[in-house]
């Protein structure tokens, strides 16, 4: 299966290679070659889910080198490997961007029409960005395959997108690659780290060998917990590597995210970004945000996590409650889609903050769904835009008499980002707050009235457009782009099968996981068992203990399992 | 060893400069008499550099003596000088039809007297030596500034340049002098070895100074040579402040010596840091009373952060492409600062380092040799696209030039972007193996108290990082998402400068998929230029017969590696000092 795993990482990419070798390619053979990719991929996707075996607690579908290390000598002059395979928390986020890169292809497939195979070329290198970032067993290749998928994003948003295309391609490209150095610092200081406490010395990129090697590390300055209030300490509390090394790391995750004060790229990316772009960029991009969070800031420096814990409490409950107004305040469909972004991954970064298993159980299958919702939301504001051309709330009005499926797609994932109790959103967010209420009150409670205020403006929005008296644009004509002027045709093309192919899987998906999560969460619950480990201690820090001494003892929580989103499936 | 066969020795692995320098005269001076087209000089450069580039290949096993003769063989001078010539015919493709035939001659001379030149800096093991190597690389650079001369800017270019190469020859020339006077001689590896107050012997406590020499040197002679020698060779890697010459003369002169001026005196001006700085000033543990690197340290910290910073902001406000890739070298130059830095940092392993067996100082070496052959080819990669798209009626001077690039000429575009975001950093290119090497060597120099410096060196290093990327990104908009501006582009595309563009992109994207052949080489080169072996067989010349010297030599080089790879130390003698 290891063979597997590489193949599926590589086969878009062979796939685009091709598609940029032949740029003369007519647009129906460049989509269908490019469906064709997409459908391998998951088909090898699918077969990777079912090899899975959820019991295994770490990566799987790895291989062996000669020396009987995990993966191929890559930079062996500091020992970074070629290392793919997957656990619980990646497999799900693996599947899904296998799965979103179909409603893609399907969502460009009859708007994309000039320069298509650079287009679908574009797509699938992405994918294989994307694939490799998560099944990345090593940092240095994590990082390489994250910075990769810049590449294609930025000439997706630049050369496909809207009118502002340019400059919110160059934000975009700009604001992530600076936090992404940073975060590849961060990365170099916790192997130096590891390095230089290690004896005999260990030099090693490997996630897993870091996770479990650096809390054996006994050095004091990195295992002495320091909170806000130590200011009598010798070194005020954020000299410490941990909290220094997690303010590294946060940089490039918290824009990805994007959290509070870092999400001002994101509405701009979001409307310029052609359909495809914005399924994958809210789809799949901002969960790498939260899985760098809970790969390297949580598992690696648990105690800047806890150190810092109200800080990233607050900035994602600012985050949940600007979201949900800004997104209230929205005219432009698209655009509400793109703040209700930042208000749900508020509440993913929230759950995995709670640092307790509850909560970071609920951010991780919350990571999922909000993939599936917002892209769902997404290729449907696609699908409006395509016949309109227009996406402001007040020139469209009940659409469901003009095109009754897509309204039915659009109620089903709006209801399902809303957290409607039985769709998906709700197994993610309710556990969320669950466990945030426990972790600490305040904030659990300020994030119901973002929930509350996230069911309203999408509830506004369904019935603007949704229902009410038919409304559509005279000429279909409110034009953005000049060269749309010609395209006028008399009735509104139905719902075309493609469109239903893209959206069909996803809507099956939210209910799903609505009513059966267990699958899921059977998957992604082991490998988070030694995460939220960490935390599993009272609040009050004994005299400097070792996280490693702590871990063992009885947890100060309820304990890990109890989640009651078993309950709602039963 | 005699003198002879040191002289004989030398000479020998000097046979590919010699071939060049002689093929050189040969076509100045034949050139006053017939009258060849251009096409047939530059057949005969490319000839003349693949020749010596089999010579090297050649002569790949010949040793010298450390400390009799002028030059070595050793990994730094074998590898430094197969780039030379590598990007010398690079330079080549891209300059084959640059100028008119009555120029030919000695323009082509010029090119392959300032390789030569390079080659000889790369190996050269002599302070002399070393400076000769640097003016053969200036004083051709004057001849081909003003063979070009077209109007008062290139002009003015030229002799801006001229002024000021000189003036830093002569402050080159002054500092190299107190690093003679420091102990008393011009030998580089003897130079190294003095430095690091060492005894003489291993077995023997209290050694007398060979012949006479001091081997305790004087700090105070060492700092006034560090301060000069950088500010020499800062010229010559245009960093702050030697920098401002850079961008009038980039813009002032041909495309082609613009490309030439961003990659070869940046290319030697390091070797040369790393050959008369790094390598000599005392490595390893120093002599208490010596903070001298510390001093290097410092020194090059400050050059660091102010030439990256100014560098990368002041080309955020460039329209002008060769203003734009001056500031962009100046920039790069900032780069390689840092890992000048760490290559001045002493301590032992047993706490620092990243890598096992290998000192801080050696990785600082080897980040600045590996970073040096991605920026060669990455930004000799961009100059040639330029180079191939512009013709005399229609030059490609500015960023509008080149809007509309990635419809007119897809493959040209696609060129450019590859070492645009090389140079920017962005995986999987060699730029940005070449970055993560310098900051993990950054982070593997902090290890002690001045962690916090180099600490804050990478992370000042990822912020420019993050702004220099603004202004290559300003370059690839330009040419995938604007219209055509003006006349359109009528590039007449010769086969040698499509193949320099397509070595320079394919190595570019291949460094960065599969880098370890670079890491092997300046590895290698890294370890060479740190060993100073040990001058047993002076001593032992002058009493013993010549055999037993050697075998003496051999011995104690034999078990400088044993001890090395046994304790994963580099070689550290039982008393550093006399008492």
């Amino acid at each position: 299966m290891a063979f597997l795993l590489v193949f599926t990482v590589l086969l878009p990419l062979v796939g685009s290679l091709i598609l940029f070798g032949s740029p003369h390619l007519p647009t129906r053979t460049a989509r269908s070659f490019a469906l064709a990719i997409t459908l391998v991929t998951m088909a090898l996707s699918l077969a990777l889910l079912a090899a899975f075996r959820p019991e295994v607690v770490g990566a799987q579908f790895a291989f062996a080198g000669s020396d009987g290390k995990i993966g191929l000598g890559w930079l062996p002059r500091y020992g970074v490997r070629f290392a793919l395979g997957l656990d619980g928390i990646s497999l799900w986020l693996f599947a899904l961007t296998s799965l979103l890169m179909i409603t893609s292809v399907f969502a460009s497939w009859e708007s994309v029409t000039e320069r298509a195979p650079a287009h679908y070329g574009l797509l699938l290198a992405l994918q294989t960005g994307l694939l490799g970032l998560f099944a990345s067993l090593d940092v240095v290749l994590f990082y390489i395959f994250f910075e990769f998928t810049l590449i294609p994003l930025f000439f997706l948003i630049g050369l496909y997108g809207g009118p502002e295309r340019r400059r919110a391609s160059v934000t975009f490209f700009l604001y992530t690659l600076a936090g992404s150095l940073l975060t590849l610092l961060g990365v170099i200081a916790l192997v130096a780290v590891y390095y230089q406490h290690t004896n005999p010395h260990i030099l090693t990129f490997s996630i897993p060998e870091l996770t479990e090697g650096l809390k054996q590390i006994q050095w004091d300055e990195w295992t002495t917990a320091r909170t806000w209030g130590d200011w009598k300490a010798d070194k005020p509390f954020w000299m410490t590597p941990q909290v220094l090394i997690f303010m590294l790391l946060f940089a490039g995750f918290a824009i990805k995210v994007p959290l509070f004060p870092f999400h001002t790229w994101l509405p701009l990316a979001h409307v310029e970004a052609p359909t495809a772009g914005s399924i994958l960029l809210a789809g799949v991009m901002l969960k790498v945000g939260s899985y760098g969070f809970l790969r390297f800031n949580m598992a690696m420096t648990p105690i800047g996590a806890q150190a810092l814990m109200p800080l990233m409490a607050t900035l994602s409950v600012i985050g949940i409650l600007y979201g949900a107004l800004a997104a209230l305040a929205q005219t432009d469909v698209k655009r509400l889609v793109a703040y209700s972004s930042v208000s749900h991954m508020g509440f993913i970064i929230l759950g995995l903050f709670s640092l307790n298993s509850t909560g970071i159980d609920g951010a991780v299958i919350q990571m999922i769904n909000h993939g599936i919702t917002t892209g769902a939301l997404f290729a449907c504001v696609g699908v409006i835009y395509e016949r309109y051309h227009t996406r402001e709330m007040s020139e469209l009005s009940g659409l469901w008499k003009r095109l009754p499926l897509w309204a039915f797609f659009f109620i089903l994932a709006s209801l399902g980002s809303a957290a409607l109790p039985g769709l998906n959103g709700f197994v993610g967010e309710f556990p969320i707050l669950l466990g945030m209420f426990r972790a600490d009150r305040i904030y659990a409670i300020l994030a119901t009235l973002g929930m509350i205020l996230g069911a309203y403006y999408l509830l506004l929005m369904l019935q603007k457009v949704v229902f009410g008296p038919l409304k559509e644009p005279a000429s279909h004509g409110h034009h953005h782009d000049a060269h749309d002027a010609g395209s006028s045709h008399g009735g509104v093309r139905p719902v075309g099968w493609h469109e239903i192919a893209g959206l069909t899987p996803l809507m099956v998906l939210i209910v799903l996981i609505g009513v059966y999560p267990k699958p899921f969460l059977d998957r992604i619950k082991p490998p988070l068992v030694p995460i939220a480990a960490q935390f599993d201690r009272a609040p009050a820090p004994a005299p400097a203990p070792t996280p490693a001494t702590v871990a063992a003892g009885p947890g100060g929580f309820a304990a890990p399992g109890a989640a009651p989103i078993t309950i709602i499936g039963d | 060893m005699t003198a002879i066969e040191s002289a004989r020795q030398t000479l020998v692995i000097l046979v590919p400069e010699m071939l060049i320098l002689f093929s050189a005269i040969a076509m100045m001076t034949a050139g006053a008499f017939v009258s060849l087209p251009r096409r047939v000089w530059s057949i005969m450069s490319a000839v003349t550099l693949l020749v010596a580039m089999l010579l090297l290949f050649g002569l790949r096993h010949q040793v010298t003596d450390l400390y009799g003769s002028v030059a070595l063989n050793d990994a730094m001078s074998g590898y430094g000088r197969l780039l030379f010539v590598l990007t010398g015919l690079i330079l080549l493709g891209m300059a084959h039809d640059q100028v008119d035939d009555a120029r030919a001659p000695e323009f082509f001379g010029s090119l392959l007297m300032i390789n030569a030149g390079a080659m000889l800096v790369v190996a050269a093991n002599e302070l002399v030596f070393l400076f000769v190597g640097l003016e053969l690389v200036s004083i051709p650079t004057y001849l081909l500034l003003y063979l070009s001369r077209r109007n008062a800017t290139t002009q003015e270019a030229a002799t801006k340049y001229f002024f000021l190469s000189i003036f830093s020859s002569g402050l080159l020339l002054f500092g190299l002098a107190y690093l003679y006077g420091m102990v008393g001689v011009s030998n580089l590896k003897a130079l190294a070895f003095l430095a690091q107050g060492l005894p003489t012997d291993p077995n023997a406590v209290n050694a007398p100074p060979i012949m006479g020499l001091s081997n305790t040197p004087h700090p105070i002679l060492g700092l006034i040579a560090l301060v000069f020698v950088m500010a020499g060779l800062g010229f010559r890697v245009a960093a702050v402040p030697f920098h401002f010459y850079a961008p009038d003369v980039y813009q002032g002169s041909p495309t082609v010596i613009a490309a030439l001026l961003a990659w070869v005196p940046k290319g030697i001006g390091f070797v040369a840091i790393l050959r008369t700085l790094t390598a000599v000033l005392p490595t390893g543990e120093a002599p208490p009373d010596n903070n001298l690197t510390e001093q290097a340290v410092v020194l090059s910290w400050i050059i660091a952060v102010v030439t990256m910073t100014l560098g990368n902001t002041v080309a955020l406000a460039q329209t002008n492409l060769k203003r734009l890739f001056a500031y962009s070298s100046i920039a790069h130059a900032g780069y390689l600062m840092i890992g000048v830095a760490v290559a001045f940092r002493n301590g032992d392993l047993a706490a620092h380092g990243l890598v096992p067996g290998v000192t801080p100082s050696e990785l600082g070496s080897e980040a600045v040799l590996f970073y040096l052959v991605s920026y060669s080819l990455m930004t000799l990669g961009a100059f040639a696209v330029i180079i191939g798209l512009s013709t005399p009626e229609r030059p490609v001077e500015t960023l509008d030039d080149l809007a509309g690039l990635a419809k007119s000429h897809p493959i040209l575009a696609f060129s450019m972007a590859v070492c645009l975001f090389s140079l920017a950093g962005i995986p999987p290119l060699a730029g940005f193996i070449g970055k993560f090497n310098l900051f993990v060597a950054a982070f593997a120099a902090s290890g002690g108290d001045d962690a916090r410096m180099y600490q804050s060196l990478a992370v000042i290093g990822v912020v420019n990082s993050a702004i220099g990327a603004y202004y290559y990104l300003k370059i690839v908009v330009a040419m995938y998402y604007r219209d055509p501006v003006g006349a359109p582009l009528a590039p007449r595309l010769t086969w040698p400068t499509a193949s320099a563009i397509g070595t320079c992109t394919s190595l570019t994207i291949l460094l960065g998929l599969w880098a370890q052949p670079i890491y092997v080489a300046s590895r290698e080169s890294a370890v060479a230029l740190a060993s100073h072996g040990h001058p047993v067989a002076i001593m032992a010349s002058n009493e013993d017969d010549r055999s037993t010297a050697e075998k003496r030599l051999r011995e104690a080089d034999e078990a400088e590696r044993e001890a090395r790879a046994r304790r994963g130390l580099q070689w550290a003698p039982p008393v550093r000092r006399k008492p």
